[in-house]
């Protein structure tokens, strides 16, 4: 797996995503990295691992304690993977749409 | 001559809550949010054939000439810009009755595919904005 398909399967799941949100506030333990999640501890290890491999976490021990940190450099390849223009449209088009659902909205009150 | 540059195209559909005669109308209109020209900090804009556009925002200038306006179902124009290096690129804008509305098919095409082409910056700051949206909400809804 290229490190490209691997970063794209990391953040296409929610939890995923929410525990790189909580990363991003600064490192965290892997318990508190846990704490929010309903389910087993065995997923989360598993979720850990797929960010593991696509590089946006890293593990550090400082001490007796095992701290994990947010890497943001591997999302570098998939923002370089998106055009420009793939951005610039999908936001003009998505706002040009807006406009026509509010009009209609106001127009039906 | 030939242009054996690589070149890529990218497509986008919309349906919209309107006929095309009034979508081809708002596209055109720089007061409609969502067209590109409604985000000019400077504008010029002739949409006939062989008129001539010019929009300045956030110091970039992009440049083009209308090479087809047929209402209500057809716009193309070429696009010059940083990000197409330099070289004409053409979009080409339909707009297509669909029962009360309008599918709306956007194609810009001839774009260079090439790394400089590819902002990574601008790539950069479009997923820090996710942050907030979807990680952040995201975490915060499992508390």
């Amino acid at each position: 797996m290229d490190q490209l398909t691997a970063v794209l399967t990391a953040i296409s799941h929610p939890s995923r995503r929410a525990i790189i949100g909580q990363l991003a506030n600064g490192p965290a333990r892997f318990l508190d990295v846990a704490k929010p999640f309903d389910t087993a501890l065995n997923a989360v290890t598993k979720h850990l691992k797929l960010l593991e491999r696509a590089g946006l976490i890293e593990r550090r021990k400082q001490g007796r304690e095992v701290y994990i940190s947010f890497r943001g450099e591997p999302l570098g390849q998939v923002a370089g993977w998106v055009h420009e223009y793939e951005r610039f449209w999908n936001q003009r088009l998505d706002q040009f749409a807006r406009y026509f659902k509010d009009k209609n909205k106001k127009e039906k009150k | 001559m030939k242009n054996s540059k690589k070149t890529l195209e990218l497509k986008f559909e919309r349906t919209l809550p309107a006929p095309p005669g009034e979508v081809f109308d708002a596209w055109l209109n720089p007061k409609i949010p969502g067209n590109p020209w409604n985000m000019a900090d400077k504008l010029l804009l002739n949409p006939k054939v062989d008129g001539f556009f010019y929009w300045k925002a956030k110091e970039t200038s992009h440049y083009g000439r209308f090479t087809e306006v047929e209402r209500p179902g057809r716009i193309q124009h070429t696009w010059v810009s940083p990000n197409t290096l330099g070289e004409e690129s053409t979009v080409t804008v339909t707009f297509l009755k669909k029962g009360e509305n309008t599918l709306m098919t956007l194609v810009h095409s001839d774009l260079p595919d090439d790394d400089k082409a590819r902002s990574h910056e601008q790539g950069w700051n479009y997923f820090l904005n996710l942050f907030p949206e979807q990680f952040g909400d995201a975490s915060r809804k499992r508390k």
